[in-house]
C-alpha cells in the first residue's frame, strides 16, 4: 500500500533540505567566488610564478606569494614542534598519570584553553609575550643555540619579540587543546583487557603507554596533529600582533615576517588597485584550498580511527 | 628464573621520568591558562569603569569616553548572525539526521559541515567580502536573509500565540478554523517581512553589518549543524517508533518527539557557537569593517569589540591599549561564563539520565 505524504512533512522536508543544500553549496561558491576575484591575478602571475616569486610591490604592481607563504609554514611547522610534546604528554597525564580527582578539573582548564578568542592571545602576546621574549628568552636562545655553527643563523639578529619565533610560541599555546583533547580521547579507548594482559606480562606504566595505548591510538593522535595543522594554517588575530607584516624571506626566526592570513588582514581594506585586491584573493584562494585539502585529511584519520576502535 | 635487576631498574627509570614529563606538561598547559587570564584581568580591571560601557570614544589621542558603540554594535551582529545561522543550521542538521539518515548525501553534509568548522574565518571574511561588500548598489541579501528569518520567527510566535488563544482559551477547535489561523500567520509573517525589509535594509554602499552578520552566521551554520545531528542521532529511534504506532506524521514526530527530547543538546551547541563567533575578529576586518560612532543602522559600517580590540592594541596611544585590555576582559568574562554555563547543562542533563 502506498501511503500518501502528508502536506507537512513535504514542506518540513522540502525547507530542511534546501537548508542543508544550502551548507554544500556554501563551500562551493566559496571557491568559485574566491577563483572569480583572483582570475585577474592568476592570469596575470600564473601560478608556480606567484608561489616562487618573493617581491610583493604594491607600488609597480608585482605579487607574489613565496613570502607570506614561507611564513605560514615556519610558524605553522615550528608551533607544532612546540606543541605535539606538550599535548601528549597532558594526554597521557590526563589519561594514565593524574589521580581521578584531579581528571576533571584540570580537563576543563586546557579546554578553556580552547574557548578563549584567538584576538586575546595575540594582545596577550605583543603586550606581555613578547616583552619577555625580546629581553629574556631570544637573548638566552642566542647565547646558547646561537653559538652553534649552523643552527646558529636561525637565531640571528636584534631580539625585537615582534617575529617567527614569538609567533609560533602563541600559536602553539593556542593548538595545544586540540591535540591534547582528541589524543586524550583516543588514548581513553584502549581496551583496559589489552593494558591488563601487559601488566601481567611486567610491563611497566610507561611500557604500557608507550608499547599498548600509543599504537592503539595512532589514527586518532595523527587526526587530531593534522586537524590542528589545519587550524595553525589559518589562524589569523593570534599571529598578526605579534608578526610584524614584513614580505620578505629570512633565515633567521627572530625577524618580522608576513603570513597568508597576516597580509589578509593588514592589507585587504587597503587595496587600491583591482590587480593588489585581486592577488589578496588569490592568496584567499590558496589558503582555502590548502586548509580545505589538509582538514579533508584529518577528517580521513579521524574517521578511519573511529570505524576502528568500533571493531 | 633469571631476572635481570639492571634491566628491570632502567625501564623503572626511564618510566618514571617519562611519566614526570607528562605531569609537566600538564603543569605547563595550566601555567599558560592560568598566565593569561591573570594577564587579561590585571590589566583589564584598570580600564574597567560605567563609561566604557555608556559613552562613545573620545577623539583619536584624549583619554575618557568609553566603547558604547562598539559593545551594541556586537550585540547587533552577534543576534542576526544567531537569527541567520541558528534556524539554518538546526533545519539542515534535522534534514540528514532524520529525513536523510544514513545516506550518501547526510554523511558528505556531514563531513564537509565538519571541514567548515575549522576551515580559515579569515578566508570565510574574504568570501562574503566579495559577495555582500564589494557589488556596490546590489541588493544586500545578507539583509534580505536576516530580515526572512526574523520575520519568520515573529510570525512563528505571533501564530503559537493567536493559536493557543483560539484553541484553548476560546475552546474553538475546527479544521476550517485552524486553516484560517495559519493563512492568517502566513500574512502576518509577509507584512513583518515586507515592513522591516524596506525599513532595515538598503543597497550595498560598501561594509556593511549585515555582511558582518552573514559572516558570522557562515562560521556558526556548521556547528549548529554538527551538535543537531549528534543530538537527534542520541535520541533512540524506539521512540520515534512508538510515536509513528499511533499514526504521527514524520513531522510531528519531529515536532513533538525528536525536538523536545534533544533540546537540551540543541540549545547547548547554540550556545557554545554564540560563545564562538562572539570571539571572532577576522570574518569581521573586511565585513562590518569598524566605526567611531554609535549606529543602529546596518546598512553602514559597525563597530564590533574584536575589531575595535585589534584596531586600539595596535594604535599609539597608551588609553587605547587600556581600553583594548578592558574590552578583551569583558569578551572573556562572557564566553567563560557562557563555556561554563553550557558545559554544566550537560553536566546536569546528561547526568542525571
Amino acid at each position: 500500500m502506498k501511503r500518501k505524504l502528508p502536506l507537512s512533512d513535504i514542506i518540513f522536508g522540502i525547507v530542511s533540505f534546501s537548508a542543508s543544500f544550502l551548507v554544500l553549496t556554501l563551500i562551493f561558491s566559496t571557491i568559485l567566488i574566491l577563483y572569480n576575484e583572483s582570475s585577474l591575478a592568476i592570469h596575470r602571475f600564473g601560478i608556480l610564478n606567484f608561489i616562487f616569486t618573493e617581491n610583493w610591490d604594491p607600488v609597480n604592481e608585482i605579487f607574489g606569494a613565496a613570502a607570506p607563504l614561507y611564513g605560514t609554514f615556519i610558524t605553522t611547522v615550528l608551533s607544532l614542534l612546540f606543541a605535539i610534546p606538550v599535548a601528549l604528554g597532558i594526554a597521557i597525564f590526563l589519561t594514565e598519570v593524574s589521580p581521578h580527582f584531579l581528571k576533571s578539573p584540570i580537563g576543563v582548564a586546557i579546554e578553556m584553553l580552547a574557548a578563549i578568542p584567538s584576538i586575546i592571545y595575540g594582545m596577550w602576546g605583543l603586550f606581555t609575550l613578547a616583552p619577555i621574549m625580546a629581553e629574556y628568552v631570544e637573548p638566552a636562545l642566542q647565547k646558547t643555540l646561537g653559538q652553534i655553527p649552523l643552527i646558529g643563523k636561525l637565531f640571528e639578529g636584534e631580539p625585537q619579540g615582534i617575529d617567527l619565533f614569538t609567533a609560533s610560541v602563541v600559536l602553539s599555546i593556542m593548538i595545544v587543546p586540540f591535540i591534547a583533547s582528541i589524543a586524550r580521547d583516543s588514548l581513553n579507548l584502549t581496551p583496559n583487557i589489552m593494558k591488563e594482559s601487559a601488566y601481567a606480562l611486567g610491563a611497566t606504566k610507561w611500557d604500557v603507554i608507550k608499547d599498548i595505548m600509543i599504537p592503539y591510538a595512532k589514527l586518532g593522535i595523527y587526526g587530531g596533529i593534522v586537524l590542528a595543522l589545519g587550524r595553525a594554517l589559518g589562524e589569523t588575530m593570534a599571529v598578526a600582533f605579534v608578526l610584524g607584516n614584513n614580505h620578505q624571506i629570512t633565515l633567521s626566526l627572530f625577524e618580522a615576517a608576513a603570513t597568508i592570513t597576516v597580509t589578509l588582514a593588514n592589507e585587504f581594506t587597503e587595496a587600491d588597485t583591482d590587480i593588489y585586491l585581486s592577488s589578496l584573493f588569490y592568496l584567499a584562494l590558496i589558503l582555502f584550498v590548502l586548509s580545505f585539502v589538509i582538514l579533508a585529511i584529518a577528517k580521513f584519520f579521524l574517521l578511519k580511527a573511529e570505524r576502528g576502535y568500533s571493531r | 628464573m633469571i631476572i635481570n635487576e639492571a634491566y628491570v631498574r632502567k625501564r623503572k627509570i626511564k618510566g618514571f621520568i617519562a611519566l614526570t614529563l607528562s605531569a609537566l606538561a600538564a603543569f605547563l598547559g595550566l601555567f599558560w591558562l592560568g598566565f593569561i587570564l591573570f594577564d587579561v584581568l590585571r590589566h583589564g580591571i584598570q580600564g574597567l569603569s560605567l563609561e566604557l560601557f555608556t559613552e562613545d570614544p573620545a577623539p583619536p589621542g584624549i583619554p575618557g569616553g568609553g566603547l558604547k558603540n562598539a559593545f551594541i554594535g556586537q550585540l547587533e551582529i552577534v543576534f542576526f548572525a544567531t537569527i541567520i545561522g541558528v534556524p539554518i543550521g538546526i533545519l539542515a542538521g534535522t534534514f540528514i539526521a532524520e529525513y536523510a539518515r544514513g545516506t550518501k548525501f547526510a554523511k558528505t553534509v556531514s563531513i564537509l559541515s565538519d571541514i567548515m568548522v575549522s576551515v580559515p574565518s579569515i578566508v570565510v571574511g574574504t568570501f562574503i567580502y566579495a559577495i555582500l561588500v564589494k557589488p556596490i548598489g546590489n541588493i544586500n541579501i545578507g539583509g534580505i536573509i536576516a530580515i526572512g528569518f526574523l520575520s519568520a520567527i515573529i510570525a512563528i510566535i505571533f501564530g503559537g500565540i493567536i493559536n493557543f488563544i483560539v484553541n484553548k482559551v476560546l475552546k474553538l477547535n475546527t479544521k476550517l478554523l485552524n486553516l484560517t489561523l495559519s493563512l492568517i500567520t502566513v500574512l502576518f509573517g509577509l507584512f513583518v517581512f515586507l515592513t522591516l525589509l524596506t525599513k532595515l535594509v538598503d543597497k550595498i554602499q560598501g561594509f556593511n553589518g549585515w555582511a558582518g552578520a552573514t559572516a558570522l552566521a557562515f562560521i556558526m551554520i556548521p556547528v549548529v549543524l554538527r551538535t543537531t545531528e549528534d543530538m537527534l542521532s542520541l535520541v533512540p529511534w524506539t521512540l520515534r517508533e512508538a510515536a509513528f504506532a499511533l499514526g504521527a506524521s514524520y513531522f510531528k514526530v519531529i515536532k513533538d518527539i525528536v525536538y523536545r527530547a534533544a533540546a537540551t543538546g540543541i540549545l547547548t551547541g547554540v550556545i557554545l557557537s554564540i560563545s564562538r563567533v562572539s570571539g571572532e575578529t577576522a570574518p569581521l576586518l573586511f565585513t562590518s569593517f569598524n566605526n567611531s560612532y554609535f549606529t543602529l543602522n546596518m546598512n553602514e559600517p559597525v563597530a564590533s569589540l574584536t575589531v575595535t580590540i585589534f584596531n586600539y592594541a595596535m594604535g599609539p596611544y597608551e588609553d587605547w591599549h587600556i581600553k583594548a585590555w578592558a574590552a578583551s576582559f569583558v569578551i572573556m568574562v562572557f564566553i567563560l561564563f557562557i563555556t561554563i554555563i553550557a558545559r554544566a547543562i550537560i553536566h546536569w542533563k546528561y547526568k542525571n539520565n
